[in-house]
């Protein structure tokens, strides 16, 4: 049986993950599971709201099967039941067949809740900002703003002593919030502008995009008083060359805030060097199906092809065109809110038959991951696909003096999937993954910019990092 | 021939070699090994080029890694203390302690170019372009501690690159293109550069051909500009051609040609090497008709913008196939033939 504890620095610090640990081994001695072929992996999930029971099991293609427990709420559990549970058929309802995890509906849940923010809002009361960890989104501040236009600037007057300044000097936000941050920018930037005197502010273009319309039409209004500059677009981060290819070579900057993990990704293991890839099955248990269904009045085989119709047309058509079940658009976010909460995630591991067989995104196969997964052991990763088209379509856009720098919840080293969870896990009605900063690395890299992770300075012991990107060579 | 088709030197870089090339840096395939991968690929590349109706076509330079290691691993006085690579297309540090000794010296210590052209010159009955980095931009990429002054240590690449073109052309090349792919980053240096093409050329008979593009490291340009700054220095080149892109940056800077009454040859970069994107033949053909506005057809040869190496092969061969046939439609109508 291998033992797989991955949360080192809780085991140090939480005597009730230590105290859990006998118990666990007990409990799976005592169960009818094939010991020889069994995994056994402790995680701590730090998500309150996440996609997990407190035990469950995966089947490994048909060599074994691997339990996960979460030590975090493992204590004050049943384990004995909770292993049976597990290893028995798992019951509950499917809403969707095995797929890879990016193609998950928990997905579509994500993109709904951006496209229906205020839906969403207005039944909880508060702005998405609130539910974020601390309140408020990180990139805001003076300082890194006038760090980053100085920089410009300097880049600027150098290419302009040379006669090869572009009119337009294009510097774009992606996942622009509540325009906070594209203000700060855009107010320091008039003011250093005065002062260095080369009036770049009038042939600045400002672009903020945003997955969001009712996001972007909150920016938009932060910054009335530079509309002459910006323009505002929705965007697909994942595919930003659709909407954005006129810029291709022109960015100066693209600034990057709490996106990349918000989109999504598939998870790929190293197992006694096989590699597998997670698949993964939404379903709600038995009881939240029961009561969802009840509450919606429909009945429980018809609750899957309902929350199907939710994400489809989302809570306001759906309260229109099933005005019996959803009287109102309250109503229909009061149901999608309750089938988010129950939202689980069952998971299985599928051989897969060569990395170049795996397509990571439209361009790229599965061969450039081949040196982080099968270079040191058992492991399992994100591939966080969305955020590697981003960055792959993002960095065409920029200028050859250009930068990417995003601020988000990156891995900065491989070494940390040995050693704890990250995702996917809940924040408010909307996903959060960590995302693969090595690989991100790789990539990069191979397309010729040089990445390096920073802490985040504007908020010291933040788990955000600052990834930026710049042409190497 | 009015109009010949050619290449500006790297060819499509299968995703496959790219692996292979990367894998002998891990020790995982042989020197001996590769070599004969590159010579398999090189036929390869020579038939594509063939085949799409390239009239003068070259090695695709497909033994190199880049545009830089190649050279410098082998000039001797250049150390490069770290030879593994995690992928093969990045870059080595190099470094010059102690200035380079001359070739004149200890002749044996040849490039072996020559070697690479003789293989690829049995491969094939058409004229063979042999392209190679010039010394300014090699010289880009050595930390240099030996030189006082740092035009020396170009001047001493240069050097060492003109015993090679002698080389080169006793074994039988009569086509030479030096590249700069570096030059448009540091315009300041221009006749520096010039002044380094002219050692290389010097007392070498042969065509010879300067490219000068905006870098094509990864698809990318490096540098964004115009060629004003080329121009008009490079009239001081001993060189018969100058081969520029144009399809990626527009057509704006053949104003410069006739400005500055630039009386050799141009290679005129007709296919956009940065983008999938295959021109059809119309456009390229609509391009060279342009091009005929500013330099007569008798002094016109016609390329991609750069080298092929970053698109994939089915990509590179209907460019290229697109470009031989756009421009098969205007010769036809500047000679009243056949436009197949």
């Amino acid at each position: 049986m291998d033992v797989d504890l991955r949360p080192v620095k809780k085991l140090r610090e939480s005597a009730a993950a230590r105290s859990a640990l006998g118990p666990i081994i007990e409990a799976v001695c005592a169960s009818p599971a094939d010991l020889s072929r069994l995994r056994l992996v402790c995680d701590w999930i730090q998500y309150k709201q996440n996609f997990r029971e407190p035990v469950v099991s995966r089947p490994i293609s048909t060599s074994g099967t691997e339990i996960a427990f979460d030590l975090r709420r493992c204590s004050d559990i049943d384990l004995e039941a909770g292993i049976k549970h597990a290893l028995e058929d798992p019951g509950g309802l499917a809403l969707e067949p095995w797929v890879p995890g990016r193609d998950s509906c928990i997905w579509r849940f994500n993109a709904l809740y951006w496209q229906a923010l205020s839906d969403w809002e207005q039944a909880t009361g508060q702005e998405y900002e609130q539910s974020l960890p601390g309140g408020e989104s990180d990139a805001r501040n003076t300082e890194a703003a006038r760090e980053l236009i100085l920089e410009l600037f300097r880049i600027w007057d150098e290419l302009d002593a040379r006669r090869a300044l572009p009119d337009e000097l294009y510097v774009l936000e992606l996942g622009v919030g509540n325009g906070n941050q594209a203000r700060t920018w855009l107010d320091e930037f008039v003011q250093l502008d005065r002062r260095h005197g080369r009036e770049y502010y009038r042939r600045l273009r400002y672009l903020m995009g945003d997955y969001s319309a009712h996001v972007l039409e909150r920016a938009r209004k932060a910054v009335e008083h530079h509309s002459e500059r910006v323009s505002a677009l929705v965007v697909d981060a994942t595919r930003p060359g659709i909407t954005l290819g006129f810029l291709a070579g022109k960015a100066f900057l693209v600034y990057i805030s709490n996106v990349y993990d918000n989109l999504p990704a598939d998870e790929l293991a190293c197992i006694h060097g096989r590699t597998y890839q997670v698949q993964t099955q939404a379903f709600l248990a038995d009881d939240d199906a029961d009561h969802i269904a009840g509450q919606a009045n429909v009945s429980r085989p018809e609750l899957p092809k309902v929350i199907d119709r939710l994400l489809r047309i989302g809570p306001e058509l759906l309260s229109e065109s099933a005005p019996g079940q959803f009287p109102d658009t309250r109503t229909a976010v009061g149901f999608w809110r309750a089938a988010w909460e129950a939202l689980r995630l069952r998971e299985r591991y599928v051989p897969l038959e060569g990395l170049d067989s795996y397509q990571v995104t439209a361009e790229l196969t599965g061969e450039i991951l081949r040196p982080l997964i099968e270079g040191d052991g058992d492991v399992r990763m994100h591939v966080s696909n969305g955020a590697l088209s981003s960055l792959t379509g993002t960095l065409p856009l920029l200028h050859p003096f250009g930068r990417v720098q995003c601020h988000d919840l990156f891995l900065t080293g491989s070494h940390q999937y040995r050693t704890g969870f990250y995702g996917p896990g809940k924040y408010d009605g909307s996903v959060v993954n960590w995302v693969n900063g090595p690989l991100l690395q790789l990539v990069a890299s191979r397309r010729g910019f040089a990445v390096r992770f920073t802490p985040f300075r504007q908020r010291p012991g933040s788990n955000i990092t600052t990834l930026t990107a710049q042409a190497r060579d | 021939m009015l109009l010949p088709t050619t290449v500006v030197g790297s060819y499509s870089v299968p995703e496959w070699l790219e692996r292979l090339k990367t894998e002998y840096y891990q020790r995982r395939i042989s020197a001996q090994h590769l070599a004969e991968i590159h010579e398999v690929a090189i036929k390869a590349a020579v038939k594509d080029q063939e085949l799409a109706g390239i009239d003068i076509v070259s090695d695709g330079e497909l033994r190199r890694d880049n545009d830089v290691d190649y050279f410098l691993a082998r000039i001797p006085g250049v150390h490069i203390p770290q030879r593994a690579k995690t992928d093969y297309f990045d870059y080595y540090d190099a470094e010059v302690t102690r200035p380079l000794p001359e070739q004149a010296d200890s002749p044996e210590t040849s490039l072996d170019l020559a070697a690479d052209f003789r293989f690829t010159r049995q491969l094939t009955q058409r004229p063979v372009k042999f392209s190679f980095t010039g010394p300014f931009s090699l010289s880009r990429r050595i930390r240099d501690s030996a030189y006082d002054k740092p035009g020396d240590l170009v001047r001493a690449l240069a050097r060492r690159l003109n015993a090679e073109a002698r080389e080169l052309t006793a074994a039988g090349a009569d086509f030479l293109q030096i590249d700069e792919p570096f030059l448009a980053g540091y315009p300041e240096h221009v006749e520096l550069a010039v002044e380094a093409v002219n050692l290389v050329t010097e007392n070498v008979d042969a065509t010879w051909a300067l490219h000068v593009c905006y870098g094509n490291r990864y698809a990318r340009p490096s540098w964004e500009g115009h060629y004003d700054f080329l121009f008009p220095a490079v009239k001081a080149a001993r060189v018969d051609q100058v081969v520029l892109e144009f399809a990626r940056k527009g057509l704006d800077d053949l104003r410069l040609i006739r400005q500055h009454g630039w009386e050799g040859w141009l290679g005129f970069g007709v296919v956009d090497v940065k983008t999938s994107e295959v021109e059809p033949p119309e456009l390229i053909a609509e391009r060279v008709r342009r091009v005929l506005e500013f330099v007569p057809a008798d002094r016109l040869m016609i390329n991609p913008d750069c080298g092929l190496r970053h698109l994939a092969p089915e990509v590179a061969r209907q460019k290229l196939r697109a470009m031989v046939a756009g421009v098969a439609a205007v010769r036809a109508e500047l000679t009243g033939g056949d436009k197949s």
